[in-house]
């Protein structure tokens, strides 16, 4: 008897103290480790929509033009320059001497064999929607290309950023299936093996056209759980982690062996209002009613108290960082006085009682916070809601698509990572879109002709009308552009990304 | 002996049958599917067309037989997500789950056979309420909670062992302590009161009226006459422990079946969910069976129904 119990806590005693000290080889010191929430399910990032898939791609595969994290200009990568012949002609000149991961030279035909494989409807890959406005691309000879377009195309060059360049070799020798599985880019880093869901391991391409990055290995480990993530960081299995939660800043700042890092990110968020009428007839069809909402309401205390300053204050919808943006449109400034004035002339000297749909925090960080602090201060100038609760993103989004939400709802918007202000209004300020409770002709109007010339200024000048028109008319109860938080460990220098597209080849080592 | 087995798999059938009907039944009352393959912005004919393409415009009865005379070869069709027969994902992730959950029963054993003799032997002792306080807290105490607690001691505060992941065996350490420290004290309090019961037996004390040196007794003949309920526990508790193993998989990154599982729900991935269920059903039903053999291989008085 004695002796089962002398070994089996003998045995218990060995496994706790033999841990020895290989358990730490991952971290090695030319390997930078970044941690994600859940496993992509190809390595053919046109054929996915994973927002994982997109940073992955940034590793192994370049794009025809990237966006500077510091500036968020989109300048050159494997295209070095790009102009207009006429209003459907764009001709894009290619960097010359890259050569892909399989030793092959990078040119013109590879960049007409990937877009041909996304625009061809029986492939079926997810990103032929972001580029159905290119109708053909010819080799005009082995480094230039020609696109042509199905009308003036303003957004080509921001969609440049948004299509990896893959080897014609590959589309035409290996097929489909292989693809799959085995990425054949010209980017910084190759991959060297995936152990699905587990991690991919990737090693410095010393071809690379550009700068070289200092970590000779990346690794990407999938890892489900917040809680478990911000352990591995601060006990250095993990160098670099998002969308740490608010309230966890504190424990990984003040852990000695990390730090966060926090970003603004491409989204908006907002309560749209049943301009429009999908719900069926509302208070928020009269102007002056959304207009004494977006007044009773402190959104830039709510910002600081509720949110940790994780939010910065929009005028409209549209986000600070997308081009188009006005900053001299000023947000409405809280005032309970006159939004009780506005609601008695519209007929409201009580207030009244009005559905509200809510939904999780799974994009947006305490939402239910803010939800009820947003109420708090509606209630105060005599608009009361009645809240409902629909906790699952797609039974949600479902809901708002089919016209079945409340007169008042949350509502963000991630731009498909496009930095512009018709990625918005197109889908989410129209008459008629599923997304959209908001209908005006003359915001119509303006989104088509933003996306009719290919003059920037032209371009600036229509969404400055824009936003000017959706701030008279209160279209929705604007709220705040979000910002994301990142764990960074303290043996690397990163900053967090604004586009949301972590890049490991700029990870250097922290200086000591 | 054939009767018992006949009628063992006949109520095996049974079960499979009836895992098959929820699996199939319940994802279809969850959500549409066609809304998250899609992107936001794809219009209603495109709804229309992926709903065809996928066979959900079928009657449910339809359906269902499609999917069950397909489902007896392992053809539980394409995962929805990852472009990959669902047999083939959900196999390809079965054996990390299975060794988790053997290294979580080694340890559960491991802490529960000695304490519970311990606690026998020495009953209404200061060790014995020792060894009963720490069951009930162990029996308390939330998997998830005592996941990242061990996560936080081990890893954070020692850095004596990895965190999360897969690959070397120090990486089992902490999630099989986790997943064994669950079903311990279960079966510890078994071991106990079995033991304890089988001690005032008449053939115990023949034993000792014989002159059989005591450890003798307890380990060849006390012991083994308590183990017969405690394997059958353990049976039943395989399906708690792959329970558990869902828990554990995600708080430790683990890359086994249970996390796929967890993921294709969230992705409503229904094939996934469909075939990973009914493979962890079977194994269950599979393990149980095995037990109850057992047992009455061990214990006569079973098979011949006396």
């Amino acid at each position: 008897m004695g002796r089962v119990v002398a070994s089996g806590s003998a045995l218990l005693l060995a496994f706790a103290l033999v841990a020895p000290a290989d358990v730490w080889a991952q971290t090695k010191e030319d390997t930078v480790v970044y941690a994600i929430q859940s496993d992509m399910q190809n390595w053919d990032p046109p054929n996915s929509v994973l927002r994982e898939s997109i940073i992955m791609g940034y590793h192994v595969f370049d794009h025809l033009a990237a966006r500077d994290v510091k500036t968020g200009k989109v300048g050159p990568s494997l295209a070095v320059s790009w102009r207009n012949v006429d209003e459907t002609t764009w001709e894009v000149k290619l960097r010359q001497n890259v050569k892909f991961h399989d030793g092959s030279r990078f040119a013109a035909g590879d960049v007409k064999a990937t877009f041909d494989r996304v625009l061809n409807p029986e492939n079926k890959l997810t990103a032929r929607g972001n580029h159905t406005k290119i109708k053909s691309v010819e080799v005009v000879d082995d480094s230039t290309v020609r696109f042509k377009t199905d009308g003036p195309y303003p957004l080509f060059v921001e969609r440049m950023t948004a299509l990896v360049i893959q080897s014609e070799k590959a589309i035409k020798e290996k097929g489909h299936e292989w693809m799959q599985e085995n990425p054949v880019g010209t980017g910084p880093y190759k991959l060297v093996k995936w152990n699905k869901k587990q991690d991919h391991l990737m090693v410095r391409n010393d071809d690379y056209w550009g700068p070289k990055p200092a970590f000779k290995h990346v690794r990407v480990r999938i890892i489900p759980e917040q809680a478990t993530q911000i352990a591995e960081l601060m006990s250095g299995g993990v160098d670099v982690i998002k969308a740490v939660p608010p309230d966890q800043m504190d424990v990984i700042n003040k852990s000695g062996g990390a730090r966060t890092s926090t970003s603004p990110i491409l989204r908006t968020s907002f309560l749209q209002l049943d301009q429009a009428g999908r719900t069926g007839k509302n208070p928020f069809q009269d102007k002056r009613v959304r207009q004494a909402a977006n007044l009773a309401v402190d959104m830039d205390g709510i910002i600081k108290h509720v949110l940790n300053g994780l939010g910065d204050r929009t005028a409209t919808t549209i986000n600070p960082m997308a081009f188009g943006y006005d900053l001299s449109i000023k947000p409405y400034k809280q005032d309970a006085a006159a939004a009780k004035k506005l609601l008695a002339d519209a007929g409201y000297p009580g207030g009244f009682e009005v559905g509200f749909l809510t939904t999780a925090p799974i994009v947006e960080p305490a939402l239910p916070q803010t939800s009820e602090a947003i109420s708090a201060d509606l209630a105060k100038v005599g608009i009361r809601t009645k809240k409902r609760y629909v906790g699952e993103v797609g039974p949600y989004v479902n809901l708002v698509r089919d016209g079945k939400a409340d007169p008042m709802f949350e509502w963000s918007w991630g731009y498909y990572s496009i930095f512009d202000a018709d990625a918005i209004l197109y889908d989410v300020m129209r008459c008629g879109e599923p997304y959209s409770y908001y209908c005006n002709q003359a915001m119509d109007d303006l989104v088509i002709q933003g996306r009719s010339t290919l003059d920037q200024k032209k371009r600036a000048e229509i969404y400055t009308r824009a936003q000017r028109l959706a701030y008279d008319d209160a279209a929705y109860l604007f709220k705040w552009g979000l910002r994301g938080v990142w764990g960074i460990s303290n043996r690397i220098e990163y900053e967090a990304p604004r586009d949301e597209i972590d890049r490991m080849f700029l990870v250097t080592p922290r200086k000591k | 002996m054939r009767s018992y087995i006949s009628h063992q798999i006949f109520q095996l059938a049974v079960v499979v049958f009836g895992i098959s009907l929820l699996a199939f039944g319940i994802l279809h009352v969850l959500g549409d599917p066609v809304l998250l393959l899609l992107p936001q912005n794809a219009g209603k004919e495109e709804f229309e067309r992926y709903r065809r393409l996928l066979g959900l415009d079928q009657p449910i009865y339809v359906q269902y037989w499609k999917f069950v005379s397909r489902a007896v070869f392992g053809d539980f069709g394409k995962s929805w997500y990852a472009d990959t027969p669902a047999f083939q994902l959900v196999i390809e992730r079965m054996p990390p789950t299975i060794y988790l959950t053997l290294a979580g029963l080694l340890v559960a054993l491991l802490i529960s056979l000695p304490l519970g003799i311990l606690a026998a032997l020495k009953r209404h002792t200061w060790i014995d309420s020792v060894c009963t306080a720490v069951a009930v807290a162990g029996q308390a105490a939330p998997l998830f909670w005592l996941g990242i607690m061990l996560i936080i001691v081990f890893a954070v505060r020692l850095r004596m062992l990895p965190a999360s992941g897969y690959g070397t065996w120090q990486h089992f350490l902490l999630p099989s302590l986790c997943l064994g420290a669950a079903l311990a004290p279960i079966t510890m309090r078994l071991v106990r009161s079995g033991v304890i019961e089988v001690m005032n037996m008449e053939f115990i004390k023949t034993a000792r009226a014989k002159g059989v040196a005591e450890p003798m007794v307890v380990v060849k003949h006390a012991f083994r006459n308590a183990c017969i309920p405690v394997i059958t526990v353990l049976g039943l508790q395989f399906g708690q422990l792959l329970g558990g193993a869902i828990i554990t998989e995600t708080v430790f990154a683990w890359p086994g079946v249970a996390t796929l599982t967890v993921e294709s729900i969230r992705n409503q991935d229904f094939p996934v969910v469909q075939c990973a269920v009914i493979l962890l059903a079977l194994v269950i039903v599979v393990v149980n069976l095995v037990v109850d053999l057992l047992v009455a291989v061990i214990d006569p008085r079973i098979r011949t129904g006396a």
